[in-house]
């Protein structure tokens, strides 16, 4: 297939996912059992107010008018008003979301150079002890839920060391480098905390498909060619071992935006899975779907991307 | 190659580690060189609506206090003292009621707080019928501003509670700043505050923390002024993170109540001192009248002596919760409390007994009566609930009768109840501090907030008679015998009122005000204008 229809195609899909992931939203956030006015008004409301609530959010329609209503307004880019905040729910999420992105990039990056050399590590010296110390740390490591790591870090590095602040994204009243400085120093925690929650993956997976790359005949021709290993490994077998790593970074986007829900609630991290906490706990459907949307963007996007990479990367793929 | 790669990697981790290290650095000088008169307080969530009528949750209201007075203030024991309101009465028939309100407060803006501000704001909460207090002033017809000072209130009936339920539960807000009547409802009110309390709203990052400065012209503290410069409220989503963050020094202060198992670690922290308040409402069963077999008031007596009441408050509460002596008027409220009411004793045999007369029957000897099986629903992230659910459903057993747990998040659980579909309802009411309002309330037949269905015209002769009488004596006498009918009848089963718990620096900050229940605590407008740097 030309690069040209294998784009067309991804793209065609990626919008089709999209969709898929909108309307399952849709469907999904009206399930949650619980009256959406109940929890915003609380329970002493009378009926008639009530009444009065769900038509003023459009919520005593039948469920497809509802539907059509809302993928009506976000072809025009409107995610409705947030029922807590009485605010654009754009506004709401265009707030969140610089942290959200700070955040899980930073973990991204950060766990894609860490994991490429300790993966390599541990493959060029498979079944040695660092091969063995890597393999039960990732064990563990995939095994740690992020809650767990979030309070431990507070408690060692926040509160017994006392290097970064317990909770937050930057400290008030600051301006200029200082700014910055405190943005930094208090993105450490959370982001570390992202990155020991996956960093086991890229690892475990970049080793074993390196080392199966190395068994290959392409690097027993390049020995017997009388190539040094470290080229072998950094140019030859690498290169190869990387192509199901570069997909499992697209996926991980996903894990990385689930991990945030949790990390930003226990770091007071004011991103955009921290609304999505708050907006579940409080039935603001339209957040709640309005974060969905934004997310499964994301994700759709970031697949989209690593397709599109593969792809270039490896020819065989447009032709399957 | 592997050098140069190391090499270069050995690099980069050196400076990545050397601007953290700076990051830090800076971080901690900033930390260091905190204004020492900024109070920060922490709160497990953020302001959602800046309206002081429709903020529904405990986080609007702290913040939305410190800027939107109040007519009144709460006493420790839950009854009214003169605040921005200074005198108020009832004519003789009952039908208009009057307050005076104090001349010298302004708003922020220079705008003079006056009668008509009171006014705009019980016909905007009533006409938009906007937040619990529109529930709670059903007699309300119209409100004047008779002189700059003066407000009339005409009322469709006789009702002792309106102008303390209006003075306790209604912040007031600027009618120069405010929509007109029929949009306050839906206004967001998120910028250009006018207020009038001993602090104004300066900041507000969203997700992270909102920022009050003192006003300098605040006449309800002898000083004038707050004595701290600023408070600022930060968002800790999770209480273990908040908790720590007070240990760190972050935080001054925890705004809300503590779950005991933190309670008790805080406490022997050195520095930090861990204050206790009462609640001014309680934790109770209702039982559902619209189902056989609990519409028979023996079968609710037998499940009122199936209650291990003291198990609940030792283990379950861990000894922070005290009976109200199965009273619907906790003693706290000393002055409306009956000390004559006996708490329901666990008593097992008794609760067979009633059984028995009611027509149960163990007949297949298995230990429990045949055909009563009942299901008792409770928030399950409620913990304390949760807890005491299941001390409930053994102590029960023990009187032969068969109790299901059905514990459910937050959202269905509220939805059940209003939906009336469930037998046995446990769960809290936050602040009932004034009887003859909440009895009208919770057991009228037309009450909102009457799950449990009863309806009782001798009970409602009581209450209707409670909220008409004009003297406080007389009101007492209607509300306590309202009370022994609803024990006697066990409309409702009151296990106990809590104490809630409150953390704070108390090595940098001293002169906080208590305030019960939690809505109140340590973090009130009285409490952090009146709050100082230690020493």
């Amino acid at each position: 297939m030309h690069l040209s229809g294998y784009v067309l195609q991804r793209l065609l899909r990626g919008l089709a996912t999209f969709w898929f992931a909108v309307t399952i939203t849709f469907f999904l956030v009206r399930l949650l059992p619980g009256d959406p006015v109940l929890a915003v008004a609380g329970p002493g409301m009378t009926e008639e107010i009530r009444l009065q609530q769900l038509a003023l959010y459009g919520l005593d329609r039948p469920l497809a008018v509802q539907y059509f209503a809302y993928l009506r307004e976000l072809v025009q880019g409107n995610l409705g008003i947030s029922f807590l905040r009485s605010q654009p729910v754009t506004q709401v999420l265009m707030e969140r979301l610089p942290w959200t992105l700070l955040l899980t990039g930073a973990a991204l990056v950060l766990t894609v150079l860490l994991g490429i050399p300790l993966g390599v590590l541990a493959a060029t010296r498979a079944r040695g002890w660092v091969d063995q110390f890597v393999q039960v740390s990732g064990v563990i490591g995939q095994s740690l839920f992020v809650p767990s790591i979030g309070i431990f870090l507070l408690y060692t590095l926040g509160l017994m060391a006392g290097l970064f602040p317990i909770g937050g994204a930057v400290k008030s009243g600051l301006t200029g480098f200082a700014w910055y400085a405190s943005v930094a120093h208090h993105l450490v925690l959370p982001c570390l905390t992202l990155v020991m929650a996956q960093l086991a993956s890229y690892v475990l997976t970049l080793r074993s498909t390196l080392i199966e790359a190395l068994g290959e005949e392409y690097c027993d021709l390049a020995r017997a060619k009388g190539t040094p290993e470290r080229t072998v490994v950094w140019k030859h077998a690498l290169r190869n071992a990387l192509l199901p790593t570069t997909t499992l970074i697209g996926l991980q986007i996903g894990f990385l935006v689930g991990g945030a829900v949790l990390t930003e609630t226990i770091y007071a991290y004011p991103g955009v899975g921290r609304a999505i906490f708050e907006a579940v706990g409080q039935l603001d459907f339209p957040v709640l779907q309005g974060a969905f949307v934004l997310l499964a963007a994301t994700v759709v996007l970031a697949n989209l991307v690593t397709d599109l990479a593969y792809g270039f990367l490896d020819p065989r793929v447009r032709a399957g | 190659m592997i050098r140069n790669v190391r090499n270069a990697f050995t690099r980069r981790a050196v400076l990545m580690g050397g601007i953290l290290v700076a990051a830090a650095a800076t971080g901690l000088t900033a930390v260091s060189a905190q204004d020492a008169t900024r109070l920060v307080i922490g709160t497990t969530a953020d302001v959602v609506n800046f309206n002081p009528l429709v903020g529904n949750s405990r986080s609007d209201t702290w913040v939305t206090n410190l800027m939107y007075p109040r007519l009144m203030q709460m006493t420790a024991q839950g009854s009214k003292d003169p605040y921005v309101a200074t005198d108020w009465g009832y004519s003789e028939d009952g039908l208009t009621a009057w307050l005076e309100i104090r001349d010298d407060l302004t708003w922020s803006d220079g705008t003079a707080f006056s009668a008509e501000d009171v006014a705009f704001t019980i016909t905007a909460v009533t006409s938009e019928k906007i937040g619990v207090t529109a529930g709670l002033v059903p007699a309300f017809v119209s409100a004047t501003a008779a002189s700059p000072t003066r407000v009339e209130f005409v009322l469709s009936r006789p009702d002792s509670t309106f102008l303390t339920n209006i003075g306790f539960w209604m912040p007031i807000v600027p009618k120069h700043a405010f929509p007109e009547v029929g949009q306050v409802a839906a206004f967001a009110n998120d910028k250009d505050w006018v207020s009038a309390g001993p602090f104004q709203l300066a900041s507000v990052e969203v997700g992270q923390r909102y920022v009050l400065e003192a006003v300098d012209n605040y006449p309800l503290v002898e000083a004038g002024r707050a004595t701290i410069d600023e408070v600022e409220f930060r968002v800790f989503p999770d209480v273990n993170a908040e908790a720590l963050a007070l240990r760190a020094g972050d935080l001054d202060l925890i705004a809300n109540a503590l779950p005991a198992p933190i309670a008790q670690t805080l406490n022997g922290q050195p520095g930090i001192t861990v204050e206790q308040a009462p609640s001014l409402g309680w934790s109770h069963v209702l039982y559902n009248m619209q189902r056989e077999p609990l519409d028979n008031v023996l079968v609710r007596q037998a499940l009122a002596h199936s209650v291990d009441y003291e198990a609940i408050r030792a283990i379950a509460m861990q000894g922070l919760a005290q009976s109200t002596n199965s009273s619907v008027i906790s003693p706290v409220l000393s002055y409306w409390a009956d000390p004559a009411m006996e708490e329901y004793t666990f008593d097992p045999e008794a609760a067979k007994a009633l059984l028995t007369e009611a027509g149960y029957a163990d007949a297949d000897g298995d230990g429990m009566f045949d055909d009563l099986e009942l299901s008792l629903l409770y928030e399950q992230s409620a913990a304390d609930i949760a807890n005491w659910a299941q001390i409930m459903k053994d102590s029960a057993a023990q009187s032969g009768i068969t109790i299901n747990l059905v514990g459910l998040e937050r959202n269905t659980y509220l939805a059940r109840g209003r939906e009336k579909d469930f037998d046995i309802y446990a769960g809290n009411w936050a602040v009932m501090e004034e009887p003859a309002a909440y009895l009208g309330l919770a057991y009228r037949t037309d009450g909102f907030i009457n799950y449990a269905s009863i309806s009782d015209p001798e009970l409602e002769k009581l209450i209707d008679a409670a909220q008409a009488a004009t003297t406080p004596e007389a009101v007492k006498e209607q509300v306590q015998a309202a009370a022994r009918l609803i024990q006697e009848q066990v409309y409702d089963n009151v296990l106990y009122y809590q104490t809630f718990q409150f953390a704070y620096n108390s090595d940098k900050w001293e002169g906080f005000v208590m305030q019960p229940s939690d809505l109140l605590s340590l973090v009130n407008p009285l409490s952090l204008a009146s709050v100082k740097p230690k020493g």
